[in-house]
């Protein structure tokens, strides 16, 4: 399964797949430009002419101007992994760029860029190849246009400062666009062929740049969606009903609201998508007098049918679709499981929960709409414009061509802002009252709103047979599936057939541990489904899925007498379906095995600590097997026996991403991500009452601050293979690993997430 | 009516009084670096300072800056050491709590030159940063007392006096 491929190739292809269009190279406004252009498009003129005739129309992916200032144009957004730079980086290091030369921009909606999503920890592994490709064409341009400038052979120059050299002659960037014609295009067989810099060569990947997007983050000058304003705008605030679907408004009664200063109205939403239902949207002239008027005003509502849905519900319907056999979608079948059950000598089984946990990104949802010339215009950051255009089109009642959707830094995404309905209450605000409407969630609004991760249960159960040797691992999963609301034609088909499933809620199952009878189910919970909108959280299935498997699979070890890490060493082989292919997995298993014992070796595995302390380790491969982040981390914690509080001391990661292509931004991201894992462990998680999430705000959404970080020992394996994902997967392995650190300190096994004092308490009483 | 300083500049709102001075910041003046959070003082995002104390602009009524001086990041204009500091150690990821996180980290520093570890977290866990940027906020703060404490020994005419 290739989730990235899975995600992009329901769209139109020619679109979509660099490989599969022309590259032009051609000379517009004085500028070098150069675009990916689709097959289809006719190539009877001359690059120039088509890129000039088309306006803007082929994708740009970077020009050259005659100051020799590089602009790479991304179409991805900025939402904290500094991606615009470490994309840049890529094309500096083919043209052989002077850094200061790098310009960014990020793109606005244009199907032209195809399916567009920042997520799932793939730009990176989705453009580093066609980056280089394009990078790799513009070189060869500049160094023949140089080389005629030089009077040299193309094969005497090479590309460095922003300039071709050959020998002790050299000609900047800048001279060769304003004396040079350009004029090529290279066929997608051409692309494939062209040759990119040997490793050994580079110059600015696996450098550290300063990320080009955070001085304006230190000086308030970066601008969020929030901080967009248009003129004649109107602020409104939305009143959201007590059910996520099926609610519907029976009066409004705004007669307190007449008072207030600025009030200027409501309006009941009428979405054409029925996304959202029973909204009502006040209008005012300052965002405060909506808020005063939205509190002043009573709706009263017909209620969906999740009025009394808690979150013990929804985790009784997982516990019961997890203990029924054959439910869901058959995702890995291995062997014969069900003999090898039958022949086991004994058998041992465990059930995970997790908790309901939450985005609380740190800008609130918002988005501004504007009707202008027949064209929506969308103002808000977003990481999806190809999952958020369509919805706020359809929303709307109008086609996808007259939706522009414009892109600005992201106050966080972390999943939240990949289907970006936030801006469909905007619209129809803007739609019914006529004017540009900017609409802002308050912090409860946004919270009541919130996409969260689904509570989930997971049954595992393992065969062992008479030589006391894991030979069957049996894997049941059920939660809310994201995709399955925001995105369902993007689930594949079980490989039994019997239906699609949410591979945002399955992946992290599939492990590299060579075990002979293997069987993972995916199950949808349908009444999380049905009470809230599931959502992707930062690291997805695995984030959550790993805990079951990882603490699972200590519990065997124990149970088997087995040392937890040998025990993983040696299920690591390689061998079979884990041996891996060219080129982002390449070695397979093997690359887990060796962050395994880098990572052993670094936390000093099997020293002697005092008491009530442990050392846990966990292993994760990232997102998903298609793209394997290898990753190993240890915890080490101390419990306080009487009160049951966990610290946290200490963090040990390894990690082997391939290349790092920006190394202090790759460093960022784990930092991040490991914090998010501890704090996903310990300090967050809500649950459903009453049909909603309890959490509101953050004083009962509590994740983790300064005084609860844990020191952190990071450790990037120097590679030079093919670059994979970074943004979550360092979130995965925390949590096990804490878990299983905790058993080690305490002989307590917690199930659940996140752990809490009582859960140790508890378990103490009983012991 | 009220006034009050923004940036050292005498400024003039007619506002109902209990709107949050973030809301007069942002949408009356333009100044847009101070973020909307919470909404409740918990997360720090829109601190600012009031007569030199970091105050949580979504919780202050408008009336209580009456005759104060309020001072936020964009009055810093790039210049302060810990804005410097922050891009030396790349702190920001999505970046929108940073504004937050500086004008709070400066009143740790004008208080106490050379805080220590324990003492950073201790005042800095008032913000929250939901990229977990702490190590690198962490780092900034550090190396911007050090820094500003070396300039101080450099520069202090009183040292050179007596030494």
């Amino acid at each position: 399964m290739n989730l990235l491929n899975n995600f992009s190739k329901n769209k139109t292809e020619d679109s979509l797949q660099p490989s599969r269009r022309k590259f032009l190279i051609g000379a517009v406004n004085s500028a070098l430009v150069m675009a990916f252009a689709p097959l289809t498009m006719s190539l009877t003129a001359s690059a120039s002419e088509v890129i000039k005739q088309n306006g803007f129309s082929p994708s740009i992916w970077f020009e050259i101007n005659t100051l020799g200032e590089i602009t790479v144009h991304v179409a991805r957004c900025e939402m904290g992994q500094h991606v615009g730079t470490a994309l840049a980086q890529i094309v500096a290091e083919e043209l052989g760029a002077n850094w200061d030369d790098i310009r960014v921009e990020h793109a606005s909606s244009d199907p032209k860029w195809g399916f567009v999503m920042t997520g799932g920890s793939w730009s990176v592994f989705q453009m580093y190849k066609p980056l280089s490709q394009a990078g790799a064409a513009g070189r060869i341009t500049l160094i023949e246009a140089g080389a005629k400038l030089l009077g040299v052979a193309p094969k005497s120059c090479d590309l460095k400062d922003s300039k071709v050299i050959s020998g002790n002659k050299s000609v900047t960037f800048a001279e060769i666009i304003k004396q040079g014609k350009f004029d090529r295009t290279f066929t997608p067989e051409e692309m494939n062929k062209l040759p990119i810099k040997s490793p050994d060569k580079r110059h600015t990947i696996g450098f550290d740049r300063l990320a080009l997007d955070v001085p304006p983050k230190t000086n308030g000058k970066a601008v969020y969606g929030i901080d967009v304003e248009l003129e004649g705008m109107v602020y409104a605030r939305p009143i959201i009903p007590p059910t996520r679907y099926g609610s519907k408004v029976l009066s409004v009664d705004d007669s307190n609201a007449k008072q207030i200063k600025g009030y200027l109205g409501y309006e009941i939403l009428k979405d054409q998508s029925n996304w959202i239902e029973g909204w009502v949207s006040v209008i005012a002239e300052s965002y405060h007098s909506a808020i005063k008027a939205s509190d002043a005003i009573k709706v009263s509502y017909k209620s969906g049918d999740t009025t009394n849905v808690s979150e013990q519900d929804i985790i009784e319907e997982g516990r019961k679709l997890v203990n029924t056999k054959s439910a869901g979608v058959l995702f890995v079948n291995d062997g014969d499981i069900d003999k090898a059950f039958d022949s086991a000598a004994s058998t041992l089984d465990a059930t995970y929960i997790t908790h309901t946990a939450m985005h609380f990104q740190m800008e609130p949802l918002n988005a501004l709409a504007e009707f202008k010339d027949g064209v929506w215009h969308i103002h808000c950051g977003n990481q999806s414009h190809s999952l958020t255009l369509p919805a706020v089109a359809k929303a709307l009642g109008v086609s996808d061509d007259s939706v522009i959707v414009h892109q600005y830094y992201l106050g966080g995404g972390f999943g939240r802002r990949a289907y970006g309905d936030y801006a469909i209450p905007a619209a129809l605000t803007a739609k019914q009252y006529g004017k540009p409407v900017k609409l802002i969630f308050t912090r409860p609004d946004d919270a009541k709103f919130d996409q969260a991760r689904s509570a989930s249960v997971q049954k595992v159960s393992a065969a062992i047979n008479d030589k006391n040797e894991l030979v069957g691992y049996e894997h049941n999963i059920s939660a809310g599936w994201p995709t399955l609301s925001m995105a369902p034609g993007f689930m594949p088909k079980g490989i039994d057939n019997t239906g699609n499933f949410d591979p945002f809620s399955t992946s992290g199952s599939d492990h590299w541990y060579t075990i002979a009878n293997n069987r993972v189910r995916t199950i949808n919970n349908p009444l999380a489904q049905k009470t809230f909108t599931p959502g992707w959280l930062r690291s997805v299935g695995p984030g959550w899925i790993s805990f079951g498997a990882e603490s699972f699979i200590d519990e065997v070890a124990h149970e088997l007498k087995k040392d937890p890490v040998e025990m993983r060493l040696a299920m690591l082989d390689g061998k079979g379906k884990n041996s891996g292919h060219h080129p982002q997995s390449v070695h397979g298993a093997k690359r887990l095995k060796f962050v395994l014992e880098n990572c052993k070796k670094a936390a000093n595995w099997g020293q002697k600590l005092p008491k009530n302390e442990g050392l846990g380790i966990a292993t994760s491969f990232g997102q998903e097997r298609e793209m394997p982040t290898w990753i190993a981390c240890a915890a080490h914690v101390a419990v306080n026996p009487t009160s049951g509080e966990i610290t946290v001391k200490k963090i040990f990661m390894t990690i082997d991403c391939g290349t790092v292509v920006h190394p202090d931004s790759a460093l960022a991201q784990i930092e991040g991500s490991i914090l998010w894992g501890v704090s996903l462990a310990l300090h967050e998680g809500t649950e459903v009452r009453d049909g909603n999430y309890v959490a509101t705000n953050f004083h009962n959404y509590t994740p983790l601050r300064m005084n609860n970080m844990p020191e952190m020992d990071i450790n990037f394996v120097e590679s030079k293979e093919f670059p994979v994902g970074l943004g979550e997967p360092g979130v995965i392995a925390v949590a096990p690993a804490i878990a299983n650190a905790v058993f080690n300190a305490t002989g307590i096994r917690l199930r659940e997430l996140p752990m809490k004092p009582e859960h140790i308490r508890q378990q103490s009483k009983q012991a | 009516m009220i006034e009050f300083n923004l940036n050292g500049k005498a400024v003039r709102i007619d506002a109902p009084d209990d709107t949050p001075l973030l809301w007069v910041i942002r949408d009356e003046f333009g100044l847009k670096g101070t973020k909307f959070g919470c909404g409740i003082a918990m997360c720090g995002a829109c601190t600012v300072h009031l007569d030199g104390a970091a105050v949580r602009s979504c919780s202050m009524p408008i009336s209580m800056a009456q005759g104060k001086n309020v001072s936020t990041i964009e009055g810093f204009e790039g210049k302060h050491p810990l804005q410097e500091a922050w891009i030396e150690e790349q702190v920001p990821q999505c970046g929108y709590c940073q504004s937050g996180q500086i004008m709070q980290a400066a009143t740790l520093l004008e208080q106490n030159g050379s805080p220590t570890d324990e003492e950073i977290s201790a005042h800095m866990s008032a913000n929250i940063c939901r990229c977990m940027a702490y190590p690198r906020i962490k780092k900034a703060i550090k190396s911007a007392a050090e820094k500003s404490n070396s300039a101080v020994n450099v520069y202090d005419p009183a040292s050179s006096v007596e030494g």
